[in-house]
């Protein structure tokens, strides 16, 4: 489970989350979303120790990890994967070189399994060929599924997929996002932070809005479209 | 309102920059140490940059060295010579060269090669988000990359220099020969002559340290880029400038640190 509790963070003058709250329950995939400057991606990134709120909780299973240090948090990044939204892919490695990056850091596997698991993974993301190309000679969609095979090599319980699917064309947006079902169906936690609003729909059981530093608006996607307030309904249709 | 009038000055902000650099140079330098000390060093990695930082700056400084050395040997021979005192270029050539111009030329050049690359490099990877990759993989982007360029730059520049010192003597040799009219022998014999084991390890111990003067702060500017790409830009001056200063300034301590333990010993 990952819970987030009054969550605050100021840059500079600018008070941008105010008392953030929620949580998200095992095996759940819930959705992000809110205008473009509201704190998505700063609350993804501190949910693996990349940012550090200013006051409040998160927990992982139960486990405070706002006040850990570096060395504290790898045993929660080897759980915990970050799909970036631009694949942040090591430009420098061969596909081949990125996907065994996390294995010959955190496991005693050798070559051969390594090779295997590789073999397996691009295949399940449809890129069996790709394992000798750099980053630059990819797609921007083949980059982002690099990405995510990538985040996947360490067998994560819980999955952040920032903006997954920005950016690409339908095809791709569709390969994603049978990705992410597929991860849901093995019972994988994850949060999805998106613009994708028809992502948003096809993949979250649930979806949190953020506005003005707060959560405007949680609720089951059956909710969202009951609300009321029509404030979640007004962001989708583009009206503010 | 003071307060803020103050904050806004160039002296304030300047001085807070220094402040803020040295702090983070101080706190970067510690976790080097650390994790040095006992974490894994990448040696693939290091073997790659020194290669990156030995191999790639070969030419710059074979050619930087041998002109050196070939300029300073015409102008004090053409100095010297209406004294009558031509014979004394491989003496004043080779302290010279040894002592300080090649451990500082070649260190010089590695900051605007090498400092810059490491800077632009690094910041690079911030921009594109790989060191956060790196981070939320599990793995230490000072392991990965800070460490095995700081030790590739600390194995690479002493070479690096003693080539340069090989090098310089040599082009000033050629010229005292085809300019100044100096017998070969006679300059080889006037050097081995002068040169004391002193004169050659003050000039190369110092370039140990050099080579952390350049690496630490150029990794240190990269990692420290957070708003694009123009800050890339700005953060690989940063390198070169900051570098070539503290090899320049540091340079003058070294040797003076040098000359008080010679007049000890």
């Amino acid at each position: 489970m990952i819970e987030v509790k009054n969550f605050r963070k100021s840059f500079g003058s600018k008070e941008v989350h105010k008392g953030i709250t929620f949580s998200v329950k095992k095996g759940e995939c819930m959705g992000l979303i809110g205008g473009s400057g509201v704190g998505k991606s700063v609350i993804l990134r501190s949910l693996i120790g990349l940012e550090k709120p200013d006051s409040g909780e998160i927990l992982i299973d139960g486990e405070e990890i706002t006040r850990y240090k570096e060395n504290d948090l790898v045993e929660i990044r080897k759980k915990v994967a970050y799909v970036f939204q631009g694949g942040a892919l090591f430009d420098s490695m061969t596909v081949y070189e990125n996907l065994a990056y996390p294995l010959r850091e955190h496991t005693n596997k050798t070559e051969a399994e390594i090779k295997k698991m590789i073999s397996d993974q691009l295949g399940e993301f449809g890129l069996p060929k790709a394992e000798t190309l750099y980053p630059a000679n990819l797609s921007g969609g083949m980059q982002k599924r690099v990405g995510l095979a990538r985040a996947l090599m360490m067998q994560p319980k819980w999955i952040l997929y920032d903006e997954p699917t920005a950016g690409l064309d339908p095809y791709n947006t569709r390969k994603i996002q049978e990705h992410i079902l597929k991860l849901k169906a093995t019972g994988i936690t994850s949060i999805l932070v998106t613009h994708d609003m028809p992502t948003a729909f096809a993949v979250c059981d649930k979806m949190s809005f953020i506005l003005d530093g707060k959560i405007a608006f949680e609720g089951s996607l059956n909710e969202i479209q009951h609300d009321k307030s029509g404030i979640v309904k007004k962001f989708i249709d583009g009206e503010g | 309102m003071i307060h803020a009038l103050i904050a806004s000055t160039p002296l304030y902000l300047f001085i807070i920059e220094i402040l803020k650099f040295f702090g983070g140079i101080g706190v970067l330098t510690l976790q080097l140490i650390r994790d040095t000390i006992k974490g894994k060093i990448y040696w693939k990695l290091v073997m790659e940059q020194v290669f990156q930082v030995g191999n790639r700056s070969l030419p710059l400084i074979v050619v930087t060295a041998i002109s050196t050395g070939m300029v300073m040997s015409l102008q004090f021979g053409l100095g010297l010579e209406k004294f009558g005192g031509k014979m004394y270029v491989p003496k004043l050539v080779s302290l010279i060269v040894l002592r300080e111009m090649g451990p500082v030329f070649t260190s010089l050049m590695v900051a605007a090669r090498v400092g810059a690359g490491f800077a632009s490099e690094i910041g690079s990877m911030v921009v594109t988000q790989q060191i956060d990759a790196i981070r939320a993989l599990g793995t230490s982007p000072l392991k990965t990359i800070v460490i095995p360029r700081v030790i590739a730059t600390f194995i690479s520049l002493p070479l690096l220099v003693a080539i340069a010192n090989v090098v310089s003597n040599f082009g000033a040799l050629l010229v005292g020969y085809s300019e100044l009219k100096l017998d070969p022998n006679f300059y080889v014999l006037k050097i081995i002559q002068t040169v004391t084991l002193m004169d050659y390890f003050s000039g190369f111990l110092k370039s140990f340290v050099f080579a952390l003067c350049i690496a630490i702060p150029s990794c240190y500017f990269g990692l420290t880029v957070k708003n694009g790409t123009k800050e890339v830009g700005m953060a690989t001056t940063k390198a070169v400038v900051v570098s070539s200063i503290l090899v320049l300034v540091g340079n003058f301590f070294l040797s003076k640190l040098f000359w008080i333990v010679e007049r000890l010993t």
